[in-house]
């Protein structure tokens, strides 16, 4: 193997709070793990062997920020029963750790970074924000949620991030009204980035294709293992056939994928 | 053609004698000994190098590679997998690289990285003809012991045939027989009214051991969408759902006949794979539950090694087929309700 194997271990739950609607901040107990994530990576978490009960199969998320001290923030959404039985965690509770996992995004060097965010879609965008403003990159951190109960507590957010996002909201409850992708300046040069929900990921690559824009995105599927052994995660190429979200992804040039329904 | 597993009597070899210092859950099997009788099953470890560094392969028994087939086959569209209550259901396709690639790209890693764990490959193909194109073409190949007939893949059209269809399955594994003296190992299918109807014929035939069990047909709707949440809309279920089951149709096959089974189907510890033992497998498979935990497989061969030391147990082989029945047994053992 060439990339460094994961770590697979078990890892406290250090705290876990509300930051929105259906929405919490996770923070788990990983040195190595957050040593060795890079902005795109994402961890299984799961609760171990002895469980069957949803969620049965560990589930991939964004490594959502890092610290020095070891601590991995995970962004959470509350769906089905698996994620919100996670979304109960409590302090000193444990999980399953497995990662960091899958390709990171490609940051080049000097130019200014636009990350567009749709719903959790935030998480991988929080990290890296971060690290690219403390190396001393230019970062436009574009946040859009559906309604404004679902945006990210801000004050949170912009500790985080090392600065705040601009929110869009469909509701006009909290930012700006509208869809996220019209906070987009597309005349800007710069090292443009996508996460979120498929539909709006389409809107974006279209857009991007339309102006001969490179744009990297990070994709979501359902995973079984997480390290390339099941095909269970694979979404289209733009060639034919598949591409493994675990592996190949889950960060892609959005002209490897096809988009069309 | 003689099959190559002298060993005949499902079990293999007899037990240490007191001073032998083979290790308690060694067996031979197939001709040759393996170290452990925990393996990873098709599907679950890829080509093993995919969980290089964290499976220590060569401390377990060994793995079963993904399905091959003569052709690359691109598979199904998502969702491929999704979760079950207590397990997934999966419909990936067979999805693989076929056959050149396997030999020019999957195989030299199994064979330059591997010393004692034992690799079998899983065939998969449309015709007896694939089938034996397969076997034949990989047979002058090094870097595994032998195959694992995947008869029983219920993802792609068709592909239940010859599990499920006792003349086409005698033809198949008569005809991969004259193909190799490696170990043929068929998988069966659970989706058979008597699984040992099917495992007596594979005997016959000359096979050298069974696999039970594959998945069961299964599918999973979304009710807010009405739609099926697989992109096949059916797929295999697996993961502890499956293990009353798995282990009863072991039960069945090897009172049926006297090959080596390997038994799989939701196994994620020890106990889960004493059961099988204790039905009748002298092998068994970690499929699932790696998804869940990479070590399990390792844990499970962990488990059986404690289990057998606090027992005073000398050899795993004393356990398998050791399922003591009250007496008188059932009058049909074999049926419900
Ligand atoms: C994602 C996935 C892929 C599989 N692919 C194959 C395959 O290619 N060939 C095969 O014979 N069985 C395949 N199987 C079946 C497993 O080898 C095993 O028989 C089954 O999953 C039951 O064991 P488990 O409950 O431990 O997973 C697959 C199972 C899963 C979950
Ligand atoms: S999740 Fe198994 S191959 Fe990607």
């Amino acid at each position: 193997m060439t990339a460094a194997s994961p770590l697979r271990h078990r890892a406290s739950v250090l705290s876990n709070r509300r930051v929105a609607q259906d929405t919490w901040w996770l923070e788990l107990d990983s040195p190595g793990i957050a040593a060795a994530s890079r902005p795109g990576q994402f961890v299984m978490i799961g609760y171990g062997i002895e469980n069957t009960a949803a969620p049965f199969l560990p589930r991939p998320f964004s490594v959502g920020w890092r610290a020095a001290d070891g601590r991995v923030g995970i962004l959470l959404r509350a769906f089905g029963p698996g994620t919100t039985r996670m979304a109960r965690l409590r302090p000193g509770e444990d999980v399953l750790l497995l990662g960091p996992l899958g390709r990171p995004f490609e940051l080049g060097r000097d130019r200014p970074i636009v990350c567009v965010a749709g719903g959790v879609g935030l998480a991988p965008f929080l990290f890296l924000a971060d690290e690219a403003r403390t190396a001393g990159r230019d970062v436009r951190l574009l946040y859009g949620e559906r309604t404004g109960g679902r945006v990210f507590d801000p004050e949170l957010l912009a500790s985080l991030a090392g600065g705040p996002a601009e929110v869009w909201t469909e509701d006009g409850a909290v930012g700006q009204r509208g869809l996220v992708l019209e906070g987009i300046d597309w005349s800007a040069d710069r090292v443009l980035l996508g996460c979120g929900p498929s539909l709006m990921l389409r809107a974006l690559a279209e857009s991007a294709a339309e102006r001969g824009v490179a744009l990297q995105v990070s994709v979501e599927e359902h995973m079984g293992c997480g390290v390339g052994t099941c095909q269970g995660c694979v979404v289209p190429r733009a060639d034919g056939g598949w591409a493994k979200a675990c592996t190949d992804g889950p960060v892609f040039e959005a002209s490897e994928l096809a988009w069309s329904p | 053609m003689v099959p190559v597993s002298a060993v005949g009597a499902r079990g293999g070899s007899a037990p240490p004698r007191s001073n032998d210092p083979r290790p308690r859950l060694a067996q031979t099997l197939f001709g040759v000994e393996f170290q452990s009788p925990v393996l990873l099953a098709s599907g679950t470890c890829g080509y093993g190098r995919e969980y290089d560094g964290l499976i220590p392969l060569d401390r377990i028994g060994g793995l079963v590679t993904k399905a091959v087939s003569v052709e690359p086959r691109t598979g199904n569209p998502p969702h491929r997998i999704a979760e079950t209550p207590a397990g997934m259901i999966n419909a990936i396709g067979l999805h693989n690289v076929g056959l050149d690639r396997f030999i020019s790209e999957k195989l030299p890693w199994l064979r330059d990285n591997l010393e004692r764990a034992r690799v079998f490959v899983n065939v998969v193909g449309r015709t007896v003809e694939d089938y034996a194109e397969v076997v034949s073409r990989l047979d002058v190949e090094e870097g595994f012991l032998g195959y694992e007939i995947n008869v029983s893949c219920p993802n792609v059209k068709g592909g239940t045939m010859f599990g499920t269809d006792e003349a086409a399955l005698a033809e198949l594994v008569g005809r991969l027989r004259t193909c190799t003296e490696r170990p043929i190992v068929v998988k069966l299918t659970p989706n058979v009214p008597d699984i040992g109807v099917f495992a007596r014929l594979c005997e016959e035939e000359g096979a050298d051991g069974l696999s039970a069990i594959n998945t069961f047909p299964g599918m999973l709707i979304d009710v807010d969408r009405r739609r099926p949440v697989i992109g096949n809309v059916s797929g295999g279920v697996s993961g502890p759902a499956i293990l009353p089951m798995g282990v009863y149709l072991t039960w069945r096959a090897s009172r049926a006949s006297s090959l080596p089974i390997m038994g799989i189907g939701g196994i994620r510890s020890a106990r889960d794979a004493l059961q099988y033992i204790l039905a009748g497998a002298s092998l068994v498979q970690v499929g699932t539950a790696l998804f869940v935990d990479p070590s399990s497989a390792e844990a499970v061969h962990e488990g059986l090694e404690a289990h057998l030391e606090r027992h005073a147990i000398s050899s795993l082989t004393e356990m398998v087929g050791a399922l003591e029945l009250p007496a008188p047994p059932p009058p049909d053992a074999g049926t419900s309700g």
